[in-house]
């Protein structure tokens, strides 16, 4: 276990390295622009707002929030103080909730929708990807096809063409939200009803796009498994060949467990994206909310929040292969 | 060379790619030498013309030649455009509501249905359970139906100047008919209009080809950033390495996706061009290509001829540019196709955001997209708004894929089948 | 004469290429190994004999085919039975295998005892683990390996530990033959000699009956194998003990073969180093004549023009070469 506990050490480090950087980048890349975020902001906020007082007071809180005056240095710790404190600050689309309770009330969504979504679409997709590779002729030659022209169809094409034939022409299901807008949350059978009935679409768009693109890099792997020297050694041993598939599966998989963690950032933009599609209301939603309304409190939570789910899921995958692949230990080790 | 090339266009894959590719391309070459109209010109009052030929009313009717066609479908074929099977069973519904017994309603027989429906409706009448709009849509259904079943043509009248009164100048027989040919103003709009009443075809063809320069730039601002870094990092290596893959591994992890969105926000709407959009894409998607590179760089840095080169005492821009480069070319144009086909993707994504370009300037495919969206053209079933944009990004991206797994193929012998 | 383990006649497999050409790889191939001998097989990469293992063992997967000939091995006609039986009854138990590249050989993401668990059970799902285990100990104590190696993954181990290990799988199930494809090629010259020592150990112990050991480093076979192959383009060119092949070849594939490697051994560290000029013919279009012919320093008119059988000549000794003994030896002489 003394190789594990290196490795474990060594992606730990990494995470909080990452996530330092992450914090950095989402405090600075909108500072670097011209001109004073505040004014923008309270330009937005204050229209309509006739007195000037009234301007100069909601300025002043806001420059108090940003530390606007101050060095950058400062500025920066007062944000990271903040973030620990939860203080997104209040919404101007939804003033004056604050961003922290907007957040709360969408993520759960957004995790319950896009971590079943993107595990489905990852197991399906890699044991189609399998499958192609050992059956090849004919199995493969419909498979394959499919699978690029999903893969390239983009998220949003797919949710947009799911929703048009299954919510608008057949209406079995509802075009968008969580749950039904006549409903309120509550635990009744209704609502979980409604709720499961609003899910299924955002989570099989999600699913197909995740699907296509995992069954190529599948395939590929499997390919250049089933060719590997042990392969041909375990048949000359006499070992089944039911065997010896799933010898090639499980080493197929481990890059496929990799590549998952590489990828998970690029997904979760596109499932954002069918979040908007079917108006769900998870952080895309709020995401795109917060864009129309320049609400920049909730688009810097929001992208924040977003990196740091990216991160933790990344983090996980990590410390699963480095349990299931033996060669990880091995490397550590040395 | 030419011999790499001819295996190239040997792989069945790569020529279907490159084929519909240069399809794209030509349509977007060709295609602005007949339509010379502005891409986001609004021709239309009115959003979602459906798609079709449109013929102008008024040069129709004062054509001087005027045919006169016996056809004996055209009757029927004007009561079914004006009373479909749905209309008439709505109709149906209604009377029964009002109390005619539902076996003397026969939807089959027009005239009949027609003359139940003449003596019983009445639009002030309020029929149980009817919300307004069914209401309101009966209205419509009985103003349609008035006198669909007449055999007499349409007068047509004319101001009188001088005594301020209509005066017949002619009538219009229901067998009247024009030769479209010699209509002055016919337009056909292939794909309809959009929600702002433009000619969908005309930006769509104009939206390809910004999205493809949008792809080609960040393609090659992304490819020349990972070019260069995975060539340093791969050939010097130490902390140079260390360094470049420290920043790499860290852009691979946090999500392009959250720092697109923070950079185009930080922007601003006034300041976002197409170019704009394309670098920032670039600037944020290079990581691919550097970890690619940098593999082979580290897999050349000690072959014999590059070993060679050194010993001769070459400079590192000679070795890089003579040594390393060629045999990395490949690999280079697959992930250069690879980024732009990812760029022209991202692009949309953050149109639907409404961050992508500013919109009064060009469209984009993720613009178009954006629009039909915030118009649900989806839910209105206007789909020539949407589809044709998404399938134009999906036979882009399609066709790089397949040329760019031809490509492999012939890069890459192991995953030949 | 003792009992024959390995009988194989007049072989022929061949590649189909994407292109949908054939390609004979192994071309009338016909060899015997009797109980207690051991026999090399010698030539360029290309060859074919690397293809003869694998047409040996019964391996045809596609692009590889069987065209015709017989396998015969201990009684047992293995051509044609049902490839089920084959893989139960003869693979691994009567024959076994030893890659080249046993560096990949085994499953990186397998323990080795686990491997052999799978190994074992493949032929009999009633062996209990605990029997497996202590089968796999004895037999490792036994070729010197330790036993801690069992519980390791392959990544663990270092090459020539690898290649050794493989090896002590691969008689696992103690097979009569042991066909062992450049087993060493790949090691460094301690790690050869330890393989080299285990192989001949195996013969010693009887743990096999008879081995075929295939290289391209003719002189190698001398103190390893009793008899000497000789291939050039998936045919025969010689057949001989290993002192008469070494010593005395024939044909002057062979005798060029003989003279490409510098030899630490006394005696044969005089032969001057002479690679041979040129490469094999493509076999997709073989030669009417003598395939050699393009690279023999010998060569008449007539050698490209007729066919050329193998001849024997006494005691299992045999040749392709359109010129006689004699006369080879005397321009051997000559050089």
């Amino acid at each position: 276990m003394k190789g594990y506990k290196k490795y474990f050490l060594n992606k730990l480090l990494w995470f909080v390295i990452t996530l330092v950087a992450a914090v950095i980048l989402n405090f600075i890349l909108p500072r670097l622009m011209p001109g004073d975020p505040v004014a923008g902001i309270v330009a937005r906020l204050a229209q309509g707002m006739s007195s000037s007082t009234g301007m100069k007071a909601v300025y002043e809180k806001y420059a108090e929030l940003f530390g606007i005056n101050k060095p950058l240095l400062t500025q920066f710790f007062l944000y990271v103080k903040n973030i620990f404190q939860g203080n997104f600050g209040s919404s101007f689309t939804q003033y004056p909730r604050p961003v922290l309770d907007i957040i709360k009330s969408s993520i759960w969504w957004t995790v319950c929708l896009q971590f079943p979504a993107i595990i489905v679409g990852w197991i399906i997709g890699n044991t189609l990807g399998a499958i192609a590779a050992y059956v090849k002729k004919g199995f493969d030659k419909v498979i394959l096809p499919i699978s690029i022209l999903i893969g390239n169809l983009p998220a949003f094409g797919v949710a947009v063409i799911l929703l048009v034939i299954f919510a608008v022409d057949l209406k079995w299901f509802p075009t968008s939200g969580g749950y039904g807008f006549d409903l309120i949350p509550t635990m009744s059978w209704q609502f979980v009803w409604s709720v499961i009935v609003h899910y299924q679409l955002p989570f099989w768009s999600i699913v197909l796009v995740a699907i296509g693109g995992q069954a190529i890099g599948m395939r590929s792997m499997s390919i250049y498994e089933l060719n590997a020297d042990y392969v041909k050694y375990a048949r000359f041993m006499g070992i089944k060949d039911r065997k010896i598939v799933g010898y090639v599966f499980r080493n197929a998989m481990l890059p496929q467990v990799t590549g998952l963690a590489l990828s998970i950032g690029t997904m979760v933009g596109g499932a954002l994206v069918a979040e908007i599609i079917f108006s769900y209301p998870g952080l895309g939603y709020m995401l795109l909310q917060g864009i129309l309304g320049q609400d920049y409190p909730l688009i810097s939570a929001v992208t924040l929040i977003i990196t740091l789910m990216v991160l933790i899921a990344n983090f996980a995958i990590e410390l699963i292969y480095g349990l299931i692949d033996p060669r990880i230990k091995a490397a550590q080790a040395e | 060379m030419k011999q790499t090339l001819q295996q190239v266009f040997h792989s069945g894959k790569f020529i279907v790619g490159f084929v519909i590719f240069m399809a794209l391309l030509l349509l977007v070459i060709i295609y602005p030498l007949f339509i010379k109209d502005a891409p986001l010109a609004i021709i239309a009052q009115g959003s979602f013309f459906p798609p079709g030929t449109y013929v102008n009313i008024y040069d129709s009717i004062n054509t001087t030649d005027i045919y006169t066609l016996n056809l004996q479908d055209a009757a029927a074929n004007r009561i079914s455009s004006k009373l479909s099977n749905d209309d008439r069973e709505a109709m149906k519904e209604w009377l029964i509501g009002d109390g005619v017994p539902a076996d003397q309603i026969d939807t089959s027989d027009t005239a009949s249905l027609l003359d139940l429906w003449e003596k019983n409706y009445d639009p002030q009448k309020n029929i149980p359970g009817m919300i307004f709009a069914q209401k309101r849509y009966y209205q419509r259904l009985n103003d349609s139906v008035q006198g669909i079943l007449s055999t007499e043509g349409e007068i047509l009248a004319a101001l009188n100047p001088e005594t301020g009164t209509l005066e017949q100048i002619g009538t219009v027989n229901q067998s009247d008919y024009v030769n479209i040919d010699q209509v002055a103003n016919v337009r056909v709009l292939p794909l309809g209009t959009d929600n702002f009443g433009r000619d969908v075809l005309t930006e769509l063809v104009k939206a390809i080809e910004v999205s493809l320069e949008i792809g080609f730039v960040a393609g090659i601002v992304a490819t020349l950033i990972g070019l260069t870094l995975g060539l340093l990092s791969g050939y010097i290596g130490g902390w140079v390495d260390d360094m470049i893959m420290f920043v790499t591994n860290l852009f691979t992890v946090i999500p392009s996706f959250v720092l697109l969105v923070l950079i185009s926000f930080s922007i601003g709407q006034e300041q976002r061009g197409a170019v704009t959009i394309a670098i920032v894409i670039g600037l944020t998607s290079w990581v691919w290509t550097t970890r690619a590179v940098r593999s082979q760089v580290i897999s050349l840095r000690n072959r014999d001829h590059v070993n060679l080169s050194k010993i001769a005492g070459h400079s590192i821009f000679h070795i890089i540019l003579n040594d390393i480069l060629p045999y990395i070319a490949s690999y280079v144009v697959m992930a250069l196709i690879l980024q732009i086909s990812s760029a022209i993707l991202a692009e949309a994504s953050l149109s639907i955001l409404g961050l992508g370009p500013k919109t009064s300037v060009v469209p984009t495919l993720g613009l178009m997209m954006n629009w039909a969206m915030i118009y649900q053209a989806e839910i209105l079933g206007k789909w020539w708004a949407y589809f044709p944009v998404i399938v134009a990004i999906a036979l882009i991206t399609f066709s790089m894929n397949l040329m760019n797994t031809g490509l492999d193929q012939v890069f890459n012998p192991a995953l030949r089948d | 004469m003792s009992k024959v383990i390995l009988e194989v006649n007049d072989l022929t497999t061949k590649y189909i290429t994407r292109f949908h050409e054939d390609v004979y790889a192994v071309d009338h191939v016909s060899l015997k190994v009797e109980e207690g001998k051991s026999l090399g097989i010698a030539g360029e990469s290309g060859c074919g004999k690397s293809t003869l293992a694998l047409s040996l063992m019964g391996y045809y997967f596609p692009p590889l085919h069987f065209t015709s000939g017989e396998i015969i091995i201990d009684g047992q006609r293995i051509t044609g039975m049902d490839p089920d039986t084959v893989r139960r009854t003869i693979l691994g138990t009567e024959i076994a295998y030893i890659p080249q590249a046993a560096m990949n050989a085994l499953n990186p993401t397998r323990k080795i005892i686990n491997f052999i668990e799978d190994v074992i059970l493949a032929h009999d799902p009633k062996v209990s683990r605990k029997d497996i285990y202590d089968l796999a100990r004895e037999r490792f104590e036994i070729l010197g390996l330790p036993e801690d190696v069992l519980q390791k993954y392959p990544v663990e181990l270092s090459g020539g530990m690898k290649q050794r290990t493989v090896i002590a799988v691969s008689v696992i199930l103690a097979p009569k033959i042991l066909i062992a494809d450049e087993p060493s090629s790949a090691l460094d010259v301690t790690s050869q000699k330890m393989v080299i020592k285990m192989l001949l150990d195996l013969m010693e112990k009887g743990m096999i009956k008879s081995m075929i050991f295939i290289t391209h480093e003719l002189p190698l076979l001398y103190n390893v194998t009793d008899d000497i192959m000789v291939m050039y383009a998936g045919q025969i060119v010689e057949k001989a003990t290993a002192q008469e092949a070494v010593f005395d070849p024939l044909h002057p594939y062979s005798k060029g073969l003989m003279g490409s490697i510098i030899v630490p051994e006394k005696g044969l560290r005089n032969l001057k180093l002479s690679a041979i000029p040129g490469v094999p013919p493509n076999l997709k279009k073989p030669p009417t004549g003598c395939r050699f012919a393009e690279r023999c320093k010998y060569v008449i008119p007539e050698c490209k023009t007729h066919p050329i059988d193998l001849r024997e000549t006494g005691e299992g000794r045999a040749y392709r070469c359109i010129f006689s003994e004699e006369y080879l030896r005397k321009v051997y002489q000559i050089g």
